[in-house]
């Protein structure tokens, strides 16, 4: 058998590719865990200034899942909503970091002086 | 130059490999490969994807508590070039690889014999399970015998290798 899909079925995806840009980006995992979510943050975050840019006026906004609402009853309704509690759940686990990719990849973080790191590296070959 | 590390499958990314993505508080993210690239932007947890090496460390398939592992740091203060100091680091990296080589390889043994132990009882169960609920007879597998001698690992009692023993994994360094 040849191929059996077509070429050029992208058409639909076009919102897909948008959210996929790098100016649609919003916080990352990590970011929202390791920063927002402090309580000193969150307080400032929850209070925003009336910005017209922002949808809503920045006047309700969801930390955990990064999004400005337009009312106080659509963050409400988000909140109840499965994207909310699935978010909730991803944050609970430790944000993946790079630190960790390095850590796992067998890098470590270099804490002794550079002169006795040199000495004991050398000496190594006497084990 | 310095061989960054991948942020999603954690090999090394060679000067003038690979790319790099710089978020807007100013981490920088590297990639080996398209591939891991485009698993980023699809915001897949490295932890969860089976292939990286994030997710065999987190789940117990390699290494990670050992000291022929610590010898690789990020080092912010370059060492002034030494001959004899290039001369025996090389030489100490060879020994440190054969040294690791060896206790990869018995760790793998012992993972390798726990998991066949668990997938031995798995199968009685099955097939205990099976016989119960049936009234049809099974016949027992007659040559079994054979097979578990090849599943006998020689382990030794206590080995400075297997983590937990007892012993200190580290490496003497005097």
């Amino acid at each position: 058998m040849g191929r059996l899909r077509r070429s050029r079925t992208h058409k639909a995806q076009r919102d897909v590719h948008r959210a996929s840009r790098t100016r649609a980006k919003t916080r990352d995992l990590d970011q929202i865990q390791l920063i927002d979510l402090d309580p000193k943050n969150r307080a400032k975050l929850e209070a925003q200034p009336i910005n017209y840019e922002k949808p809503g006026l920045a006047q309700h906004y969801c930390v955990e899942c990064a999004k400005y609402y337009e009312t106080d009853a659509a963050l409400q309704s988000h909140w109840r909503s499965k994207v909310h509690k699935r978010r909730l759940k991803q944050l609970r686990e430790p944000a993946y970091t790079i630190e960790e990719s390095e850590r796992a990849a067998g890098l470590g973080r270099e804490d002794r002086r550079p002169t006795a790191v040199a000495s004991s590296e050398i000496m190594v070959d006497a084990v | 130059m310095r061989i960054e590390k991948c942020y999603f499958c954690s090999t090394n990314v060679y000067p003038g490999h690979g790319t790099a993505f710089v978020r807007n508080d100013a981490k920088v993210f590297r990639f080996c490969t398209s591939k891991c690239h485009k698993n980023f932007k699809m915001k897949r947890n490295p932890r969860k994807v089976r292939w990286t090496k994030a997710f065999r460390k987190a789940a117990g398939k390699e290494m990670t508590i050992d000291s022929t592992i610590e010898f690789e740091k990020r080092r912010n203060v370059p060492v002034r070039y030494d001959r004899e100091l290039v001369q025996t680091t090389i030489k100490a990296m060879k020994r440190v690889g054969e040294i690791k080589a060896r206790r990869e390889r018995v760790f793998f043994k012992h993972r390798m014999a726990a998991s066949r132990e668990k997938q031995k009882a798995h199968r009685k169960k099955a097939l205990e399970a099976v016989k119960s609920k049936s009234s049809v007879k099974l016949l027992e597998p007659v040559s079994t015998t054979t097979e578990k001698e090849k599943i006998k690992v020689p382990v030794k009692a206590k080995s400075a290798l297997i983590q937990g023993e007892g012993r200190s994994m580290g490496m003497e360094i005097d």
